[in-house]
């Protein structure tokens, strides 16, 4: 039986609906030792910024109940490193890439963005609104992110969408109250696609020392622990928004990813999990064929949102 | 290469309070390690702990490789219960390994504790291609700390011990020998240990201007250089200040590359 598993973001086509969340997969090279990255419906590239940046001072990691923190602080070569030394890798394995961008202001993402499809940098630009480790916990307790302010959200997605013409995917944070209305706002922006969720804010404290575990303090929990939170969120935004929803947060195996698409995600992206099992989203990508084989679904896209609520 | 391997553990002997040796068989993994670099151990099969463990490889051997570690945390308590004839998915060789530069005649290992894990394949590998022993100091807490030193003797190894507590060798830190050990002409160090003991056989190495390895350790997540969870402040690009990952650009740094003074004690 032939099984149609491509999906679409925008007028992108994936070969499949399994990516990598961005950073967790850094620039394609250290995993392609591994696997055909190139099977992977895409590569989404750890965020890129206007200059290199060194990131946050270690210890940046702790590992906690099914699932660690993190506390990088977006660590990167910078996009003109990206395009000189990274990207002819990932062009010459023939990926479908996606440019995740962080900005520190409406006119760095333009900047971003614009230097990515000139330079044709990327298939798809997933615009990093939600990192919560770069401001300092210590300072300032309450840390804003873009994709906390519906308002802002709106006018940072239509900004880039008004200066780049690739396929604009919004990465969303699941630290708020109601994630439909950031979700409304990058739809109403003009995104072609909803990425959730970003990592949930958490701590972890060293009892012997009394200190925080992350020099950071904070940092974002990531693996299974999350799953549910973010398979609720996926539920949530996939029935408000029309747009294609790309679901993430802890998944590992191919009964995870179905749970993602059957509750609305159009793609769903492996992130934590990676560390553990590399091979997890090849596995995942045989899993969603058999199991569409196996329940006689000629097209994976007759499964996203399926989910019947008695 | 393929890195991931199913793993049967051939031996799994306690080897001093809270410290393990296990045998990993697998010719794939001896046959492509060197000494210096590391493995990391699936603990369990589901999600606690949800992380591999790195572990140093202790010997190579023609079938499989050797691991020496302490119970710590979890992780640890949990492979500390695993027994011979169990399979564990091992994901291996990773990181770099020692250099052995020519142009040294002497080779010192300072060791601190589990520290000494890379080092008895560094000695077989440095009896193979330079026909030397190296001189060691092995340091530890108290005389249950200081592992391996049959093994070194019998590598034909002068070996020096040093505890903080006195119950084995002399009475004092690691650096206390190194001070007054008697060696002239270019000399070249490996250390493993705690960070302030690294920090400071570091800073006696500047002072007689020798070549100072040392294997570092750090949490990981994907021991791959994804995560950049593991990074250390260093210069290695000139002039130009990085996070160096652990797990990528090390274990194993020149220490003169490490930005000391970036790391707190």
């Amino acid at each position: 039986m032939n099984v149609n598993l491509q999906v679409s973001i925008g007028n992108l086509t994936l070969k499949n609906p399994v990516t990598v969340a961005s950073g967790t997969f850094g620039y394609g090279e250290e995993y392609s030792e591994y696997f055909d990255i190139s099977e992977l419906g895409a590569v989404t590239v750890k965020s890129l910024t206007l200059q290199p940046r060194l990131g946050n001072i270690p210890p940046r990691i702790v590992e906690t109940p099914a699932g660690m923190l993190n506390a990088i602080g977006l660590q990167n070569v910078g996009i003109e490193n990206y395009l000189k030394y990274k990207l002819p890798f990932l062009r010459k394995q023939n990926c479908t890439i996606i440019a995740n961008i962080y900005g520190t202001s409406i006119e760095e993402y333009v900047k971003l963005a614009e230097y990515l499809e000139k330079e044709g940098g990327a298939d798809a630009i997933e615009m990093n609104l939600s990192c919560p480790n770069v401001h300092d916990a210590r300072n300032k307790f309450k840390c804003p992110l873009i994709a906390q302010s519906p308002e802002w959200v709106e006018k940072y997605t239509s900004a880039v969408r008004s200066s780049v013409k690739l396929p604009l995917i919004v990465k969303l944070s699941p630290n708020i109250t109601d994630i439909t209305e950031p979700a409304l706002s990058a739809e109403r922006g003009g995104a072609d696609g909803i990425s959730i969720i970003n990592t949930l804010l958490g701590m972890s404290i060293n009892t012997h020392t009394r200190r925080p575990k992350l020099k950071n303090v904070v940092g974002g929990l990531s693996g299974p622990a999350i799953r549910p939170v973010a398979l609720k969120m996926v539920w949530d935004v996939s029935r408000t928004v029309k747009i294609p929803v790309i679901g993430m947060g802890g998944i590992c195996t191919t009964s995870d990813a179905l749970e993602f698409i059957i509750a609305g995600a159009r793609v769903v992206a492996v992130g934590s999990y990676l560390f553990r099992d590399p091979l997890a989203p090849i596995r995942i990508i045989q899993g969603l064929r058999d199991y569409c084989i196996s329940n006689h679904l000629d097209d994976i896209n007759n499964l996203v949102g399926s989910i019947t609520v008695d | 290469m393929n890195k991931l391997h199913e793993c049967l553990i051939t031996l799994h002997n306690p080897v001093a309070p809270n410290h393990y040796r296990m045998v990993l068989q697998s010719k794939d993994i001896a046959g492509h390690s060197s000494p210096g670099q590391f493995l990391m151990l699936e603990i369990s099969a589901g999600y606690y702990p949800f992380l591999r463990r790195p572990m140093s490889i202790e010997r190579i051997f023609s079938d499989g490789v050797s691991i020496l570690y302490k119970v710590c945390g979890e992780g640890t308590k949990i492979l500390s219960t695993l027994s011979v004839g169990e399979k564990i998915n091992v994901q291996g060789p990773l990181g770099n390994s020692f250099p052995i530069p020519k142009e040294y005649q002497q080779y010192l290992i300072i060791a601190g504790g589990i520290g000494v894990a890379p080092f008895p394949a560094l000695v077989e590998k440095i009896l193979n291609v330079r026909g030397v022993a190296p001189e060691i100091i092995l340091a530890g807490k108290d005389y249950t700390h200081l592992l391996c030193e049959k093994d070194f003797r019998q590598m034909g190894c002068k070996t020096h011990l040093v505890t903080e507590d006195g119950s084995a060798g002399d009475m004092g830190l690691a650096t206390d020998i190194l001070k007054k050990l008697n060696i002239t002409g270019p000399t070249i160090v490996y250390t493993c240990g705690p960070l302030p003991m690294i920090k400071n056989v570091h800073k006696i190495c500047i002072e007689r201007k020798w070549l100072c390895y040392a294997s570092l350790e750090a949490e990981m997540a994907c021991g791959e250089g994804v995560c950049l969870g593991c990074v250390v402040p260093a210069k290695i690009e000139v002039e130009n200040e990085m996070m160096a990952r652990v797990c990528k650009e090390g274990p194993i740094f020149d220490t003169q590359v490490i930005l000391w003074e970036k790391i707190g004690e």
